[in-house]
């Protein structure tokens, strides 16, 4: 008879197996997905060719990618630094509504003033919004032991209704014919273009940020105390290390962060505030995340691709007539198996034979 | 307000809390065996499409309640394979869940949307309905509601009283010491999350064949979310959930009445008022941490052993 | 990998080309806010597009659950690069980003349901649901008993908000003592929300339910606790069949076989139209059993009027909530007031915030 067993490894997975493991994982969500379209009666591989396509396969394709993943990328950098002290922070999406309420206030209140001033404010104002976001979770955390996953989930409510009740209320544009919006942004508001493309300058924000998170992990002793805290708080608290304010730094970042990426859709893509501008990027970025291991390059691959998933599904509904639904199964189980393969990073499966 | 608004009002809070009471249930289940699944929202709303479509199909509530709760097993079987088997993260397993189940209901659920099956409907129950308003207030439900009233004691007795339940319990408080003892963690463990599963079932057959007869897209709401709030609220306790989920369902049923007798408040703030309430109550509770049963190992997976 | 990623483009592109060669048919797009399965707004839609579809030589696409805002702009841009002749665009918060998209396309047909803005190719439209509403309000006017009237609805834009008042003042043509009583959901597709939110209007005395929303959930409501109730979108009478009295509903069809017609033919231009119960794109379901012929028979007068020309909803004199004069007497409410309306008329019970 033939037996499995699980034996730990000596040494963790090296980088060659690791993206065998992702890409086999990645091959098997495809190959489930595809036999869920099957079912739906459509024709599997078309069906993944066409979202490819749609999402990757021209100019146009990784320029709409490119822009959707700005959003997500910068939540989900900031998820990350949460994530690195194991903090569970699944409020990006209410700290990204706070990002965007703290842009919009700026730009509301101070349109004359001159973009390389006001620019600034509107992202001071929308880290501090979300950081203030982040921050609550992480002092009721810290002083009550409240809950963190659910705090952060109420306040992603909570955020998104705030929103709600000011473009409902308060900020609701005069010439909107009623409808929830505020006026449109001056342009010395609106974070512009790059060149001839649709790409806005967001990415290169994206590119600073990122490289300053992760220089910020290798190279200073705070993010170095940061990395040993999550691996083992006794150990930390052992050490002298203030792990309370460490929490509480993360949380912040973490918000400021989310609120950076509010700022720039409310700015760069939809040039105003409006409720539609919350569309799960913060959950989102979770998954990204994950996905990438908390390290900011894998972040910036694992946005892009799901963008492109987001994207890639309304070319598979123009052309074949998928539901929008199949988006979230494709993510759902990209996830899942690639957590699965996750195990065969410390472990593997030996066969032996038994009597 | 008025005081003849205050019956309907707590009647109403019992049935909008069923639905939670069933999925916080479940998840206190699968808590106590040391696994934490996000993933309540997904197993909510996978039960709540079959509940719907085996009912329509055979004509039998009864049959969809039963197919919602296996479906509601099957859905967080996925989570038991990620991290029993596979030793994923349990956190972002549950949240792949949540993702996932609602879009395979979604998708599969598309041609049904807008159309009704059978299912429960209000029966007062003899004699106790006509209690003065308790009658009112408890006994005037569908048989779903009833059958949810026994659920927590018997869980209770179940965790309190039976070997399966403190093996259960051992295994979410200190695995270690069981598997000493000669527990099997891994299957219970199993048991955890797939009866767990089975009450989230439950919890959204509980939309699509009580609260209402219809199956829609997005049917669960947020509500599997509320679930997983409320075992913290509960301190793990099956008796506990009860309150929680009866208040949040009130608070609910609280601010529409409140537009209906003529508030000018916006709307917004209005619906603000169960989610601040459950960090509050939330921070209440956690400040007086001393009675809370949360388990030991809880979010921990077991390392397979050579 | 890039070797890998050049072949499957390459591959690729050979689906996408064998699935467009040769093909003159005419090409319409449509884009939906919510998924078409919502049985509600968005399906009325599409069953306007199957019409489409059924043409001769038109085939017809749409993108589903489309948020509003910058996804909303890439999908119709998506439709115009891909040789897209019309593209109907269904929902308030995609005027902007078509209008964009449009100036970039100037052959292609853009068309906008419940906006303002239009431009050289870029028309907008919608129907007059308000007058089916003053119907129904003429109904629940008659029927109620307790004077007292339930209206659940969505979200507070001035689509909804219109038809609420347009209902509240067909109630008030025969009943002005009854009040309107609104309670929103923020939601358009939640039933047990909306269910619960029915039975808070009816545990404060409401005998009669209105909705606007795309779930029959009130409909279950008014059934269970045996009262009336219109349904909305489409006629939701097998939900509730003792209470539903008709519902005020959407016919696309005609309309947009229309546009593509004329787009076809090259006649169309864009414009602004708002066509209603005159052209048929609205229209009330059968009236229930419950429903006096004498009823059906005002109502039918009422309708006859508002066909002609001769009876208009907002003709003042029209007060808001406060009492102050919104729409002077002898004054008809331009459609551009009604297309931006933010207020509750009198006899309304609600916040519009």
């Amino acid at each position: 008879m033939l037996h499995m067993r699980i034996a730990k490894r000596q040494e963790p997975l090296g980088l060659g197996g690791s993206c065998l493991v992702l890409f086999l994982a990645l091959a098997l969500s495809l190959v489930l997905s595809g036999i869920l379209l099957f079912l739906g009666g459509t024709p599997p591989l078309e069906g993944l060719a066409t979202l490819f396509y749609g999402a990757f396969g021209s100019r146009w394709a990784l320029e709409d990618s490119v822009l959707k993943a700005i959003p997500i990328f910068l939540c989900s950098l900031g998820v990350a630094v949460a994530f690195r002290l194991k903090i569970w922070n699944i409020g990006a999406e209410g700290q990204f509504a706070l990002g965007s309420i703290g842009a919009t206030w700026v730009a509301l209140s101070f349109p004359d003033w001159p973009s390389f001033i006001l620019l600034p404010a509107m992202i001071g104002m929308a880290m501090l919004a979300g950081g203030v976001w982040g921050l609550i979770p992480a002092i009721l955390r810290q002083k009550l032991r409240t809950n963190e996953i659910i705090v952060t989930l109420m306040m992603n409510y909570i955020g998104i209704l705030v929103l709600d009740y000011l473009v409902y209320g308060v900020w609701k544009d005069p010439s909107s014919y009623g409808f929830p919006m505020t006026p449109e942004f001056s342009d010395n508001a609106i974070v512009g273009k790059i060149g001839s493309s649709s790409i806005n300058w967001g990415l290169l924000h994206c590119v600073v940020l990122g490289t300053f998170i992760w220089g910020f992990f290798k190279f200073t002793r705070l993010g170095f105390e940061l990395k040993v805290s999550g691996d083992n708080v006794a150990a930390a608290r052992y050490a002298g290390l203030p792990y309370d304010r460490l929490v509480i730094l993360v949380m912040v970042i973490s918000g400021a962060l989310a609120g950076w990426a509010g700022f720039l859709e409310a700015s760069a893509t939809v040039n105003r505030l409006q409720p539609s501008i919350i569309v799960g990027y913060g959950y989102t970025a979770i998954v990204v995340a994950w996905l990438a291991r908390l390290n900011p390059l894998n972040i910036g691959i694992a946005s892009i691709l799901l963008a492109g998933l987001r994207v890639g599904v309304e070319n598979l509904q123009l052309e074949l007539q998928v539901p929008a639904a199949f988006g979230g199964i494709l993510e759902g189980l990209i996830l899942l198996t690639v957590l699965a393969g996750g195990l065969f990073t410390h472990y593997k499966i030996e066969r032996r034979r038994m009597e | 307000m008025t005081f003849e608004l205050l019956i309907p009002l707590l009647a109403a809070a019992v049935q909008s809390g069923t639905p939670i009471l069933y999925a916080t249930l479940g998840e206190i289940f699968t808590e106590k065996s040391g696994v934490l699944n996000l993933g309540v929202e997904g197993a909510m709303i996978v039960g709540a499409l079959a509940g719907f479509l085996v009912s329509k199909f055979t004509g039998s509530p009864v049959l969809g309640l039963l197919a919602a709760g296996l479906a509601g097993s099957l859905a967080t079987s996925i989570h038991g394979v990620v991290c029993l088997w596979f030793q994923g993260n349990q956190v972002v397993s549950g949240l792949a869940l949540t993702i996932l189940g609602a879009g395979l209901a979604n998708y599969l659920g598309t041609p049904y949307v807008g159309l009704s099956a059978p299912g429960f409907s209000p029966l007062a129950l003899p004699l106790l309905s006509e209690i003065p308003v308790l009658g009112q207030i408890f006994f005037n439900h569908d048989p779903l509601v009833y059958l949810s009233y026994c659920i927590p004691p018997v869980m209770w007795l179940f965790f309190a009283k039976t070997r399966f339940g403190l093996n259960l319990r051992a295994v979410g408080e200190h695995p270690a010491a069981a598997t000493a003892a000669g527990i099997n963690v891994v299957s219970y463990r199993w048991l955890g999350i797939l009866g767990g599963g089975f009450f989230m079932g439950l919890g959204g057959a509980y939309l699509s064949l009580a609260y209402t007869h219809l199956w829609t897209t997005n049917l669960t709401g947020g509500r599997g979310w509320i679930a997983v709030a409320l075992v913290i609220f509960a301190f793990w306790r099956p008796i506990r959930a009860v309150y929680g989920a009866y208040l949040f369902g009130g608070v609910m049923a609280l601010q529409l009445r409140l537009q209906a007798s003529g508030t000018q408040l916006p709307s917004s703030l209005l619906l603000m008022l169960p989610y601040i309430l459950t960090v509050f109550v939330l921070v209440l509770s956690s400040w007086k941490k001393g009675s809370s049963e949360e388990p030991a190992a809880l979010g921990v997976n077991i390392e397979p052993v050579d | 990998m890039n070797m890998l990623k050049a072949v499957l483009v390459l591959t690729l592109s050979l689906f996408i080309s064998t699935a467009n060669a040769g093909e003159k048919e005419m090409k319409v797009g449509f884009v939906y806010v919510s998924p078409i399965g919502d049985a509600g707004y968005s399906y009325a839609h599409d069953v306007g597009r199957q019409a489409v579809e059924a043409m001769e030589g038109v085939t017809t696409s749409y993108v589903e659950s489309v948020s509003e805002g910058p996804d909303s702009g890439r999908v119709i841009l998506n439709m115009a690069r891909k040789g897209y002749d019309v593209i109907f665009a269904t929902s308030f918060g995609y005027m902007d980003p078509m209008l964009k998209v449009a100036k970039r396309f100037p052959k292609v047909a853009f068309l906008h349901c419940s906006g303002f803005k239009q431009s050289e190719n870029m028309g907008n439209y919608f129907g007059r649901m308000y007058q089916a509403r003053y119907l129904t309000g003429i109904v629940a006017g008659e029927m109620t008993k307790s004077n007292i009237i339930g209206y659940v609805a969505a979200f507070p834009i001035p689509e909804v908000i219109r038809g609420i008042n347009a209902f509240a003042l067909g109630v008030q043509s025969v009943n002005p003592d009854a009040t309107v009583r609104v309670v929103w959901t923020k939601t358009w597709y939640d039933p047990a929300t909306e269910k619960e939110a029915a039975k808070s209007l009816l545990d404060v005395g409401a005998d009669i339910l209105a909705q606007h929303q795309d779930s029959p959930g009130p409909q279950e409501a008014a059934e269970e606790r045996g009262v009336y109730s219109f349904g909305y979108n489409s006629d939701m009478a097998s939900f509730a069949p003792k209470a539903h009295l008709t519902a005020p509903v959407w016919n696309w069809g005609p309309y947009y076989v229309k546009i593509v017609e004329e787009v076809k033919n090259g006649t169309w231009k864009a414009g602004s139209e708002w066509p209603g119960l005159a052209e048929g794109i609205i229209g009330l379901s059968p009236f229930g059993p419950m429903v006096s012929q004498e009823l059906r028979d005002n109502v039918a007068a009422v309708k006859a009027e508002i066909v002609a020309g001769d009876k208009k909803v907002f003709a003042g004199p029209i007060k808001d909530q406060n009492g102050v004069v919104k729409i002077a007497e002898g004054v008809v409410a331009p459609d551009a007031d009604l297309l931006g309306m933010t207020w509750f008329v009198e006899g309304v019970v609600g916040t519009t915030e």
